[in-house]
């Protein structure tokens, strides 16, 4: 039996790889350019590289744990199969109306994106079920042989999403059409919309099962290719993709609900973030993981992330659960320019990866975060990765903003990194405030590239007194694969008020997902260790229209049903929690039950390299701080920190792929888990 | 008083962002710890900050077009009736739009003074559409009501707190003659919590960096948008441009109520003079002044500046004339609940009038209304009683480079239909159709947006239906040649298939199972000759289904067709 865990994380740029040996916590990291046109090329000859680096045996490969951005791409991209949609009579134009809202008020020119089933490719049937369940007209076999006709005469069809209003009640009639339809035309892939998400709300299912239809051929194909290279490469490997909601899937659930893994990549960062902040015993953070062009900030809270059940990529609404992630448009190649108010602006334009920042000299001109970075000093001219950064071409670009304003380049290039501080902890502000926390409370994570480089900033204007730097920023989301447990969510609709007399249909609705968790739960691996289920009930008050998720407790098998009045008092403490306040007396009723089934992977402490005795700079730079210009500061290299080593700003940290500023007033001190703490001194 | 400060475009970005910051912050509080749906889900609230002098300084990022000139207004009465007394703590309420700078009477308006010490610096404000404030109906919003007292509660400028002490005989009489009062007084106090929790912030800004500089940064704002929005005006070539529309009826008779626009372009300044407009109607669709102002600035832009910020720099780019009584600047007691379907029409008629000007930005008239309907009844299942109320969008008008959007909430309105789902799991209604109307958008070089058909069954039992809908006599106009879209209408549709048709203000129409109400909201204006549509746009109207063969057959020539 092997014991090796590899986690690959693609990325637009580049793919990392997090491999651990579990039975001597030996970690090992690598990273090579993607390969957009296939991003298996990179996985595997990243892995063979990753192999013979580590010296590590196909054979002796137990897990193989991946976070993916095909499904991601493909509907920014918007490129996905040629999708059809069977709907019920008087509703096939349902998908394009939505909610009837636009998405920018005051912009007359701005709409949602077309849907992604063009009208002709959308068929009715004349079939309904009722709100209770029950069928009200019936879907005859004449219908069922018509409809069959019509999608032959649809050209190029790769696949199809069925999508009947009430399915999640009675998900006969999109059964048997499917079955009709998978066996007349096997080669078209079929979603049902009571599989892919048998929840009320029929516009939010039907676009979530018809981005499920679009992603599958695409995903289903990379899976193929993936499991067969991983197969020769790691043939004891079981692979994991990891999903939005957090956790990792099987390959087979993945090609079947791609739509699972739209935000994959993301998402196992803040998992990875969870994970490395738990080493230090830091349970509150919220993550800053600064990229080229966007900044994505999440909050977690006691150590776990928090999940939204709605979320929209490229306008496209997905109702699943999410790792709930905030994007703001800034990042290192965020533009910097001067607004039609005459203010200094930056973003959301961005320079991208080509031409990048001025500094990469690779024909970028304009103004860049990365480019005032470069001139404040807190870019050293040679990146730990070898990169070779143009301090000139920073110079230049930043006159374009210094001239006008008529000031000096360094008050210029202080104010752009300024204003993408101020963007970024606008955004922080919100997620915290929406989920009733003050970031105050919480230590700030900085990951990313130039998460190190901002997040000093960042704290200052959240007044934010604790900083943690994980010891492999740019790796965190290859690392948050590692450590991902295996999970798999089980959602029913069962409305009904909560009462006594309804308690047997609430008790039914959970054992009928316990089934299916319980046959989940039943594969036989060494290394899990814990297998479990938490069932959670979505509540809200009669007459409402927002839900709360209450968790009714995880245990190994699913619990008994708690009373009545237990239920509403856990409600009750919840929307205590989420709102400020609640009303003892206004009936509660049930709308959806939930089973979250996970197995857990034994814990490792892991074993990294472990330099001693005392830091010594590398070089010294001269860094510009705006109560004193530029001082010299000394760089020093991240690998050669011991724990316990203690740094007083200004210092500059490299490392690999990231750089860490330490601004006067604040200190950084390596921990037991190798993360750098970084603490704003009392003054 | 402090030395004047002088702030430099870097800083002026940053501390803007902490202002926005502030009025976001409120806005989500609220959002969080409001009772009601209405603002839960919807969102129908919005908050703000103003200066000393009552200027309108940040709204929140979410804040609502609608209510974008009622803060100010609200502010400018406390500043006249309360400047002499004016303390920390106090909190002000007002919902009249005849007396103290309201819309209409379900939007509650609050407004707490910032003090630096004796130095007033400005207010927090915020306002919330609350589900109901009494009168004649259940929610106040009910059509066909000749004045404003039958509207609901009309509360001028009180001061709702004194130096942080609640008035509860305040409290207590407004909360007897508002229904669902335990629902109210939750949202009030959400309201209360944000204005308290703007404030508090404010004071931690002017903490760091002094009063000085927050005064000098209001003056920054406001000019600084005022420049912006001048500037964009000067862009606009000089003259006059008019244009007339009407209003079907009021509902209480008055037929074609006329909205007359002139607008007189010079350098950076634009008039905006509705002379010519209509007397104020009985029925209750008239509009205040501050309600006109919020949808002209709405228009002015959406045509010059998507992006320009919402604060008094805009108010004071522009200037409306309109005399008192007119439908557009009414005057008390004349009723305002149904406004919404008021200032989309507005909407339109400015762009209407600027379409020579700016021949590229301008759209046509989009489905000009707030189409709602109201079903109500006793639920068979439960024996209680229901009452589900839903607006629709409708089409939206073509634009200078495409078609308009079909289906969608348009201008001054961005609120979420109910799902089907949700309605039917909720009340004893079935929807048998919720579809975009076929040859619903004007043709055109670019076509109108359609409109929404939704088609509704009582299930088991006597259901009323009341409606209001407009554009269903004056048609959406295109514009350069495009042709106008389809109307909008009620009608009922029995088991036979006979038709009754309904008017566009009805209300007290009971159904039973055997009769399906169908609701059909106004497609939109088309853009440009029709004989210019590209062959490819044409064959996609056919293909897609959207559009007959007719329609095409009578718009565009054959000749030009694939």
């Amino acid at each position: 039996m092997g014991d090796w865990v590899i986690g690959v994380d693609v990325g637009g740029t580049f793919t990392d790889f997090s491999a651990r040996q579990l039975s001597t916590g030996r970690l090992v990291l690598h990273k090579r350019p993607s390969t957009p046109h296939d991003p298996s090329d990179a996985i595997l000859n990243g892995l063979q590289e990753l192999k013979k680096k580590a010296e590590i045996d196909g054979e002796d490969i137990a897990r193989f744990a991946h976070g993916t951005t095909v499904a991601t791409n493909a509907l920014l991209q918007r490129k996905g199969a040629r999708t059809g949609l069977v709907t019920t009579k008087g509703f096939r134009d349902l998908l394009e109306i939505g909610r009837q809202v636009r998405p920018a008020i005051y912009d007359l020119q701005t709409d949602a994106p077309p849907p992604l089933v063009d009208r002709e490719h959308r068929l009715e049937v004349a079939e309904r079920i009722g709100a209770d369940g029950t069928v009200i007209t019936e879907f005859t076999d004449a219908e069922i042989a018509l409809v069959v006709r019509r999608i032959g005469e649809l050209e190029g069809l790769e696949s199809l999403a069925i999508c009947l209003i009430f399915s999640f009640l009675n998900p006969a009639h999109e059964e048997r059409l499917a079955a009709t339809l998978r066996a007349a035309y096997p080669d078209i892939y079929v979603s049902i919309s009571s599989e892919v998400h048998p929840e009320f709300r029929e516009y939010e299912r039907f676009s979530t099962t018809v981005i499920n239809a679009f992603l599958q051929p695409e995903v289903s194909r990379y899976m193929d290719r993936l499991s067969a290279a991983i197969g020769q490469a790691a043939p004891n490997a079981a692979l994991g993709i990891f999903q939005s909601a957090g956790g990792l899937m099987s390959i087979e659930q993945a090609a079947r609900f791609p739509v699972r893994t739209a935000l994959s990549g993301p998402a196992a960062g803040a998992v990875g973030a969870a994970a490395a902040a738990e080493l230090s015993g830091i349970e509150n953070i919220i993550t800053l993981d600064i990229g080229g062009t966007s900044t994505d900030v999440a909050l977690i809270q006691n150590g776990s992330v928090g999940t939204s059940n709605l979320r929209d990529i490229a306008g496209f609404r997905i109702r699943l659960p999410t790792v709930d992630i905030h994007t703001v448009g800034a990042g290192g190649g965020s533009i910097a320019h001067l607004g039609a108010d005459g203010l200094l602006k930056v973003g959301p334009m961005s320079a991208g990866a080509v031409p990048g920042p001025a500094c990469y000299a690779r024909g970028g001109d304009k103004p860049t975060v990365s480019d005032a970075n470069v001139v404040l000093g807190r870019l050293p001219s040679r990146l730990a990765d070898g990169f070779r950064i143009d301090a000139d071409l920073a110079r230049t670009a930043i006159e374009q903003i210094s001239a006008p304003l008529d000031v000096s380049r360094e008050k210029a290039a202080h104010g752009i990194v300024s204003v993408a501080a101020s963007n970024m902890a606008r955004a922080i502000r919100a997620v915290s405030i929406e989920k009733g926390q003050d970031p105050r409370d919480y230590t700030l994570m900085c990951f990313g590239g130039a998460g190190g480089l901002h997040a000093a900033d960042v704290a200052d204007i959240l007044a934010m007194r604790r900083i943690l730097v994980p010891r492999a920023p740019g790796i965190l989301c290859a690392e948050g694969l590692i450590v991902a447990d295996l999970q798999e969510n089980y959602v029913t609709t069962c409305r009904c008020p909560l009462e006594e007399a309804n308690l047997p249909q609430i008790a039914a609705a959970i054992n009928k997902l316990a089934t299916q968790a319980e046959e989940w739960l039943s594969v036989s691996d060494d290394y899990i260790v814990n297998r479990c289920q938490t069932i959670i009930l979505d509540l809200r008050y009669i007459g409402q229209n927002y839900e709360l998720q209450v968790d009714l407790g995880t245990a190994r098998h699913a619990p008994d049903l708690p009373t009545v009045e237990a239920l509403k008092q856990a409600f009750f403490r919840q929307h205590e929690t989420a709102y400020g306040h609640y009303n003892p007396d206004a009936g509660v009723e049930v709308v959806n039950v939930r089973i979250r089934a996970t197995m857990e992977f034994a814990k490792q402490t892991l074993t990294a390299a472990r330099p001693d005795g005392k830091a010594e700079p590398v070089a010294t730079e001269q860094i510009w701080f705006e109560q004193t210009g530029f001082v010299p500061s000394p760089v020093y290299q991240r690998e050669q920190l011991a724990e316990g080593t203690s740094l007083f700003g200004p210092a500059l940290i490299t490392q690999f792929d990231t750089t860490t500023l330490v601004p006067p007033g604040w200190t950084i001190r390596v921990d037991g888990a190798m993360n750098m703490i970084m603490e704003r001194n009392n003054d | 008083m402090t030395e004047a400060v002088s702030l430099d475009p870097i800083t002026i970005e940053i501390s803007w962002n902490s202002l926005r910051s502030v009025a976001d912050e409120c806005f989500l509080t609220l959002m969080r710890s409001a009772f009601s749906t209405n603002i839960k889900e919807r969102h129908d609230h919005s908050t703000a900050i103003a200066d000393s002098k009552g200027r309108l300084i940040v709204q929140a990022e979410n804040a609502l077009p609608i209510h974008l000139a009622s803060m100010s207004g609200l502010i400018g009465f406390i500043l006249e009736q309360y400047s002499d007394s004016l303390a920390p703590g106090d909190i002000f309420i007002a919902n009249d739009p005849h007396v103290a700078g309201g819309s209409h009477l379900p939007d509650i308006n609050m407004a707490m003074p910032i003090f630096d010490g004796e130095r007033l610096l400005g207010f927090v404000a915020n306002i919330v559409h609350h589900a109901d404030v009494g009168g004649a109906s259940v929610g106040s919003m009910s059509g066909g009501l000749n004045e404003i007292y039958k509207e609901g509660l009309r509360i001028p400028i009180l001061r709702l707190f004194r130096s942080g002490e609640v008035q509860g005989d305040i409290m207590r009489f407004m909360l007897l003659n508002m229904r669902l009062p335990d629902e109210r007084l939750g949202d009030l106090n959400a309201q209360i919590a944000a204005v308290k929790l703007g404030v508090k912030r404010i004071g931690e800004m002017v903490a760091r960096h002094g009063a000085g500089h927050l005064v000098a940064l209001c003056d920054e704002i406001v000019s600084r948008t005022n420049q912006r929005m001048r500037k964009a005006i000067a862009g606009i070539p000089d003259g006059d441009y008019s244009f007339t529309d009407a209003m079907d009826d009021d509902g209480l008779g008055t037929q074609d109520v006329r909205i007359a626009l002139t607008v007189h372009k010079t350098g950076e300044k634009v008039v905006f003079d509705f002379t010519g407009t209509s007397a104020q109607v009985p029925g209750n669709f008239n509009m205040t002044l501050n309600t006109t102002k919020s949808a002209v600035c709405y228009a002015l832009k959406a045509l010059l500046d998507p992006e320009v910020p919402n604060n008094q720099g805009i108010f004071d780019a522009i200037e409306i004339k309109a005399e008192q009584g007119a439908f557009v600047n009414c005057a008390h007691p004349a009723g305002v609940a149904m406004r919404a379907n008021s200032c989309q029409r507005v909407v339109d008629v400015v762009l209407g009038a600027f379409a020579t000007a700016l021949p590229d930005r301008v759209i046509g008239a989009a489905n000009g209304a707030n189409t709602s309907a109201v079903f109500a009844g006793t639920d068979p299942r439960t024996g209680g009683s229901y009452v589900y109320l839903e607006t629709l969008g409708g089409g939206m008008g073509a634009r200078a480079t495409k078609d308009g959007k079909d289906g969608v909430q348009v201008h001054i309105t961005n609120t979420a239909n109910l799902p089907v789902e949700a309605i039917e799991l909720e009340y004893p209604l079935r929807v048998e159709e919720y579809a975009l109307v076929n040859d619903s958008g004007g043709a055109g070089k670019y076509r109108g947006g359609m409109g929404i058909r939704r088609s509704i069954r009582p299930v088991d039992h006597l259901c009323e239906f009341n409606g209001v809908g407009e554009r269903f006599r004056n048609r959406p106009w295109g514009i350069f040649g495009g042709q106008p879209g389809k109307t909008g209408q009620f009608y009922l549709l029995q088991d036979d298939g006979s038709v009754r048709n309904l008017p566009s203000k009805i209300a007290g129409v009971f159904v039973t199972d055997e009769t399906m109400v169908v609701i059909e909201t106004p497609g939109a204006g088309g853009y440009g000759d029709p004989s210019e549509r590209a062959p490819e746009a044409i064959s996609e109207d056919l293909r897609s289904g959207k559009f007959t063969e007719n329609f095409a057959a009578k718009h565009y020539r054959r000749a030009e067709r694939t």
